[in-house]
């Protein structure tokens, strides 16, 4: 793999051509996905745009959020196995999301699922945090453990429940980007901190490039490591329970498009962020449009997020295989 | 098509008049009558033919009528709770379910168990007159299948001649699916919109198929009925829901104003009520039938029996 130097003006370029890409995917989906073609009045045709749009926005955010977050977790883990959820963020904003549409109310679901995620990052903190530090294996097993703790509790509630709304929490666990109702604001918040994140990532880039490379070596060479692990850890865990409040856990999204990304333009963090940001949005409208097209063809509608796994997987072993064979020949 | 029907609910009035026929064990006396019932429907059926006092337990959905409620429930078909059927000792139990492990279980532990179906009016009628039969109380039952269909008559004649809007009849979304559960052709619901004087608008057969909003925006309801019952009922929630449909403009049923809220939970119980339930929806379909004018009716200001019946959000 030959990579030539970053510049400025190459920096965006990539972001530009990737831009492109996800604005034309997007484009493509809104389309195709809403069948624009078949609708007969023109009040018909607006109403399914706007429908598409806000579905397509929703899966964009969703997706680059969990990039960025996968992203930034591998990094800050040194753990390529990483993923959005690994720190219990996901279970508590689930457990406060069910919670709230089962007890309080549904209109609230999203807030309180939000406020979930918050009490876990502050429960991870406070659980893995030694004089203010933060260990990569400490912080694994604290999430471990809060996911697991999680877990039971949504089981709980599911036994507790009435049959009909088992299959509601279920169906919620396997994450849905298109909700009937519209949340246009939450749309807009999430993808705001997409936004945010991403530039926040992209200045602290040089850091986990250093932190790859070893944590000895990033201190000598002046990264304040812990600083950056808590920086990373807050604002990952805080844009990841937002996107679970918007759209449920989405699997595999944050896992696999930083290592698609790796594998094809190698470690440096500084290009990885904002690709990561659009690859993710893009990765998620193309599933979503997986879906709707299978909901078209079978009028029966396909979780995101199983065909997120079922889609990804595959794609996933293919890319490491070729990687292994090519690192094989060059040796 | 109402004809056909209406003759088939008359043959089937017909055949419950002939009684319960030769097959069958006898009916059990009526002195050491205990009744278990784990189905809604059923137990309101057991109330309304008088037979509440023989009635020992119920499940935990059963809480119509309020004096239902006083009975210890024993679960649901899904979770039965065995030792407390067995603690009530009944001689009989009805249910409704697609599991046929719960009957067979109950008959193990020496209880008559008599699975009903009541997912069409016909059946609903027939399971009214097993019912009857199985606990010695025909008159009862035959009185109820009358009241009954004089009910579903009279909704029947009051909207005789008006237009038939196409009707979507749907339950509120649910949290985490992009669909909402909506009345197929077929349904029990379906055969109370016909009584109510509507076409369904999902006039595919399908018992309660589930669609998204492309497929509402295709479908393009005159007049959308959602029945947000229990959790989907407080204030909230039903602003949550009219807020969801308000952004399916270009459905006629928007447009016009026509998207209707009913938070009662007995539209979709195949039970004694089905007569009010029927009135209900013909009253919100037909807000102002033409040839009642008020004037008409002594000052009514609606043609409608029991207006204290509808609750809606409509502002």
């Amino acid at each position: 793999m030959t990579l030539r130097p970053l510049t400025p003006r190459r920096y965006v370029t990539a972001i530009l051509a990737w831009l492109g890409v996800w604005l034309v995917v997007a484009a493509v989906s809104v389309v195709v996905g809403g069948r624009l073609w078949s609708w007969g009045s023109q009040a018909q045709v607006q109403n399914i745009l706007w429908l598409r749009l806000e579905w397509v926005l929703t899966a964009s955010v969703v997706g680059a959020v969990l990039a960025l977050a996968g992203l930034a977790f591998q990094a800050l883990l040194r753990n390529p196995l990483a993923d959005p959820y690994i720190l219990g963020v996901s279970g508590g904003a689930a457990l406060g999301f069910i919670l709230s549409s089962l007890f309080l109310s549904v209109a609230l679901a999203p807030v309180l699922g939000f406020l979930g995620a918050l009490a876990t990052v502050a429960i991870v903190y406070a659980i893995a945090q030694r004089r203010g530090r933060l260990e990569p294996y400490t912080l694994i097993l604290t999430g471990v453990i809060l996911n697991a703790f999680y877990a039971a509790a949504i089981m709980l509630l599911t036994a507790l429940v009435r049959p009909a709304q088992r299959g509601d929490i279920a169906l919620w666990m396997m994450g849905s980007i298109r909700a009937f109702g519209p949340q246009w604001l939450l749309v807009g918040l999430v993808g705001a901190g997409a936004v945010g994140v991403a530039v926040l990532f992209a200045f602290l880039a040089k850091g986990f490039n250093l932190v790859a490379v070893g944590e000895d070596t990033a201190q000598a060479l002046g990264v304040p490591v812990s600083a950056l692990r808590l920086v990373t850890f807050v604002a990952a865990s805080l844009v990841t329970g937002a996107s679970v409040a918007l759209a449920g856990p989405i699997g595999f999204v944050g896992l696999i498009c930083p290592h698609i990304l790796r594998m094809i333009m190698g470690p440096d963090h500084r290009r990885l962020v904002p690709a990561s940001l659009l690859l993710g949005a893009t990765f998620l409208v193309l599933a979503d449009l997986l879906a709707t097209l299978w909901e078209g063809a079978s009028d029966r509608a396909l979780p995101v997020g199983v065909l997120t796994a079922m889609s990804g997987a595959p794609f996933f072993i293919y890319l490491l295989r070729r990687r292994w064979r090519t690192s094989a020949e060059i040796r | 098509m109402v004809q056909v029907r209406a003759i088939l609910v008359a043959a089937l009035a017909l055949l419950a008049a002939a009684g319960c026929g030769g097959s069958g064990p006898p009916a059990a006396p009526k002195g050491d009558l205990r009744i278990l019932s784990l189905t809604p429907s059923v137990t309101e059926v057991l109330f309304a033919m008088g037979l509440g006092p023989h009635v020992v337990g119920r499940s935990t959905y059963c809480t119509w009528p309020p004096e239902a409620k006083d009975l210890p429930a024993v679960g649901d078909t899904m979770q039965l709770s065995l030792e407390k059927v067995i603690r009530l000792q009944p001689t009989v139990a009805f249910l409704v379910t697609r599991r046929e492990a719960v009957p067979r279980r109950l008959e193990g532990l020496g209880i008559r168990t008599v699975a009903l179906d009541t997912d069409t009016m016909p059946q609903l009628l027939e399971s009214i007159r097993t019912i009857g039969c199985e606990t010695g109380h025909q008159a009862e039952a035959q009185a109820l299948i009358n009241r009954i269909q004089a009910d579903l008559e009279a909704v029947r004649r009051r909207v005789a001649g008006l237009p038939r809007p196409k009707v979507l009849f749907a339950f509120p979304m649910t949290v985490g699916s992009s669909q909402i559960m909506v009345a197929g052709r077929g349904s029990f619901v379906d055969e109370l919109l016909d009584v109510a004087g509507a076409e369904n608008a999902y006039a595919a057969r399908a018992d309660w198929p589930n669609i998204g909003p492309q497929q509402v925006i295709a479908l393009e309801p005159d007049v959308v009925i959602i029945n947000a019952t229990g959790e989907d009922s407080p204030p909230d929630r039903l602003q949550t829901i009219r807020h969801a449909w308000d952004a399916l403009t270009s459905v006629p049923a928007v447009a016009r104003g026509r998207v209707h809220i009913l938070t009662e939970s007995y539209l979709t119980i195949p039970g004694p009520r089905v007569g009010e339930a029927a009135r209900l929806l013909a009253e919100t379909i037909h807000p102002a039938p033409p040839g009642h004018s008020p004037a008409r009716h002594g000052g009514q200001s609606s043609p409608w029996r029991r207006p204290e019946l509808r609750a809606e959000t409509t502002p």
